[in-house]
């Protein structure tokens, strides 16, 4: 059996080969390796969220946005020099989902924060907190 | 009688004795005498004692009999007027027993009748209270319930009128005031 590593350790030795350059493909392969052999593949969700962590600190930040219909190359182009001016990041990825039930707007996670412009959030606030 | 005088006087006259005239023997009155005295003083030597003794005995007897006649009767007496005084005694304490129960009962209902009234009014009170809190509650509800219509309303008009064009101005918006 595997030597037991932390979480930490794993994204950030994942992270470090990643910025180095490291194949995808490979790096993802002997992380399930790993997680099968230690068992501890229920980690799985946890370790992208603390991969998202590592590669933020190092400049990379990965951006979920949800939006109820397919973003304009203008708006991504605008959305990427706010995170970027934002978070300090050289790199953004942007990971786009259409989500009809948003109504409009634009919801943005990245790790450890979010930015949530949706109407559906706004209508949610009027009923919940009668305040927009 | 006259005929007994005159043959007395006239046997004085005839014999000289009145003994013989009466038919009396001196000796034989002599032996009697001194039978007698022997009989009394046999009697006073050894019987009037005895029987004087016994008199007296029963004289005591009777004495201390009445004596505890008088005793039982003053005993009696004084059992009486202990017994009137403690029904006396008993009298009272029962009228200040009755007494006291009165001003017991009354300040009792007094009592009573003061904890209902502050529970009736505390009872109006509460129930004011919960009417209130009713009310308040029914006119949030009542604005919540406005509000997710109002809300609803409007999520069914935007997503009617909504289009990608109106959506990228309003995602444009957002970024422009967004803040981390």
């Amino acid at each position: 059996m595997a030597v037991r590593l932390s979480r930490r350790k794993i994204t950030e030795y994942i992270a470090d080969s990643l910025v180095a350059g490291a194949s995808e493909k490979d790096i993802v392969t002997s992380l399930a390796a790993y997680l099968i052999d230690s068992r501890r593949t229920s980690e799985i969700e946890l370790i992208i969220r603390d991969l998202d962590y590592q590669l933020s600190v190092r400049g990379i930040v990965l951006a979920n946005v949800s939006s109820a219909y397919t973003l304009s190359e203008e708006t991504k182009k605008a959305i990427i020099a706010m995170l970027k001016d934002a978070t300090g990041a050289t790199s953004i990825e942007l990971e786009e989902h259409v989500t009809p039930a948003v109504l409009g707007g634009v919801r943005i996670d990245i790790p450890g924060s979010q930015i949530d412009g949706t109407i559906a959030r706004r209508l949610n606030l009027l009923t919940t907190n009668n305040t927009l | 009688m006259i005929h007994s005088l005159t043959q007395l006087a006239a046997a004085d006259t005839q014999s000289g004795s009145v003994f013989t005239v009466l038919g009396i023997d001196w000796q034989m009155l002599v032996l009697q005498i001194i039978a007698f005295l022997l009989l009394v003083a046999i009697l006073g030597k050894w019987v009037y004692p005895w029987l004087m003794k016994s008199v007296d005995e029963r004289q005591e007897n009777i004495d201390a009999a009445v004596n505890a006649a008088a005793e039982a009767q003053k005993s009696a007496s004084d059992g009486e007027a202990r017994i009137q005084a403690l029904l006396d005694e008993a009298r009272a304490e029962a009228a200040d027993i009755v007494a006291t129960a009165k001003d017991e009962s009354t300040a009792a209902i007094s009592a009573a009748e003061l904890k209902a009234k502050k529970r009736a009014e505390q009872i109006v009170m509460d129930a004011k209270d919960d009417i209130a809190k009713e009310i308040v509650t029914a006119k949030k509800a009542l604005h919540d319930e406005t509000l997710q219509l109002v809300a609803l309303a409007t999520g069914k008009v935007v997503g009617k009128v909504m289009d990608s064009k109106l959506d990228d101005s309003i995602i444009r918006e957002t970024v422009k005031d967004a803040k981390i």
